[in-house]
């Protein structure tokens, strides 16, 4: 890690791990406020919709769950051309801590999504072209999670997964062609669909609380999931450190003592 | 020595390995064969089946073929720890990538080659079946394939198990490529409906991977 990156050497002069500070409890808890906000207005506040009765109420977690998931994959994508042209280990932590978080917001979607079928179409799942191209995504990302659990050097896993998750990337317009000529069944967008779409305005206020609760909750976890991997490097570089100076001084067994 | 030559050389020295070991072609074959075979006792092969979905049993076939092909792509350099004497001469890595490309290209072409036959003749292809098309939609999805999998093939090589990961990355991402090729080898095969499309997506996949995997070939090459 130490030659392809500054920030081992960087964070081997700072005594103290970067440990979570005050302002996450904080930005947790406007977190957790906003996102009971969302919740009273998907369930209560929002009115029912006409034909689909309350079965429609599950869309203010589906469609904001499946917004945020893709733009925590897009970070990822962005974060991987980072690495790439930098080098940095703060952008592969970013890559993973995007991918993962990502991951988790499809799941929601992709569960959410069938919940809802059931009764309004009839069917669990259908092979239309929205449903698929998300499956493929959310599998895309499995394989990446999966990339680097297989990969054991911690010096190659970074760069790998960055590769990937560009042609990850690249794989998605391409997709998105191939299924819409292949099938399409899904409902057509309501939120910026055209002439006749469009929502109750207090079903927008809904779908506006969702959308900022989910974006704060992924922002915590993708913080979260990052400083956990800055201390890992963290830990790594303490660790090479205090090698390094017991080989230095013929040291042998001196137990795992941090200098500081 | 330029690219091309040095592309020339990798596949060269591939085909020559492969010729004297046969490990590759004869295990793609027999796997091939058993996969047809097998999907003739589950599916009950006739000529209604082919004509519904045989352009889907074709591609499992190559596809199953292939992977053992791409797999034994960088699986070859293993022993005696070839890639490190590769990486350690000056030659550029995308040209090691693009010959091993070739040769997977190659002989997943040859072992398509010999297996295009027995399906038809297992599954009584229609007589209307255009096999030009056929042939053409073979050539593009096995590029298709071929440099998606080489790709990946070198991206698995450093993990522990690199005969497992190697499915799991080439199949999500060649999604479209395997859409559009099922689908062009099935408007081929009982001539309704229109397959151009399906050939330029896979053709536009084909030219995109190709030079997103020679310009990032340094990343999955270089020493660890």
């Amino acid at each position: 890690m130490a030659t392809n990156g500054q920030l081992p050497e960087e964070l081997l002069r700072i005594p103290q791990p970067p440990a979570a500070k005050n302002w996450v409890r904080l930005w947790a808890s406007i977190t957790f406020a906003l996102l009971l906000l969302g919740l009273y207005e998907a369930l209560i506040g929002a009115p029912t919709e006409a034909t689909m009765g309350i079965y429609q109420r599950i869309f203010y977690f589906h469609v904001p769950a499946a917004m945020i998931g893709f733009l925590s994959f897009f970070i990822n994508f962005l974060a991987s051309i980072w690495y790439l042209l930098k080098r940095s280990p703060r952008a592969d932590a970013l890559a993973i801590a995007t991918a993962e978080v990502g991951l988790a917001f499809l799941s929601i979607n992709l569960t959410t999504g069938p919940i809802w079928a059931k009764p309004v179409w009839g069917i669990w799942w259908t092979w239309d072209a929205r449903l698929t191209l998300t499956l493929i995504i959310w599998v895309m990302y499995v394989s990446y999670i999966v990339l680097r659990q297989f990969t054991p050097s911690a010096e190659l896993q970074p760069r790998l997964s960055a590769a990937l998750g560009i042609f990850i990337f690249a794989a998605v317009p391409i997709d998105y062609m191939a299924i819409r000529w292949w099938r399409t069944q899904h409902p057509a967008p309501v939120i910026l669909g055209g002439k006749n779409s469009g929502l109750d305005p207090h079903m927008y206020f809904a779908v506006l609380c969702c959308e900022i609760a989910f974006l704060a909750l992924m922002a915590t976890l993708v913080r979260f999931r990052y400083e956990q991997e800055i201390v890992k490097h963290w830990l790594e570089a303490r660790r090479r450190g205090v090698l390094l100076t017991q080989g230095e001084l013929g040291v042998t067994d001196q137990g795992p003592g941090i200098r500081s | 020595m330029s690219f091309v030559s040095l592309t020339l050389e990798t596949v060269k020295r591939d085909l020559r390995l492969e010729l004297r070991t046969r490990e590759a072609m004869s295990a793609m074959l027999f796997y091939a064969l058993l996969v047809i075979v097998i999907f003739s006792f589950a599916f009950e092969a006739e000529a209604s089946l082919t004509t519904r979905v045989g352009g889907g049993l074709l591609w499992v076939a190559f596809l199953f073929a292939g992977m053992v092909a791409l797999d034994r792509a960088l699986g070859r350099e293993q022993p005696d720890n070839c890639l490190a004497g590769v990486r350690m001469s000056p030659a550029s890595r995308s040209a090691f990538l693009a010959g091993k490309f070739a040769s997977s290209f190659l002989m997943m072409a040859v072992t398509e080659a010999i297996l295009l036959p027995l399906f038809a003749v297992l599954f009584n292809a229609p007589p209307t079946a255009h096999w030009g098309g056929i042939v053409g939609t073979a050539v593009l999805g096995t590029w298709a394939l071929a440099t998606n999998g080489t790709y990946f093939s070198a991206m698995s090589n450093y993990a522990r198990q690199r005969s497992l990961l190697l499915p799991l990355l080439l199949l999500p991402v060649s999604v479209p490529a395997v859409i559009a090729m099922v689908q062009a080898t099935q408007v081929y095969l009982t001539g309704e409906g229109v397959a151009h499309y399906w050939l330029k997506l896979l053709f536009g996949f084909d030219v995109i991977y190709t030079v997103l995997g020679l310009l990032l070939a340094d990343l999955v090459l270089e020493a660890e």
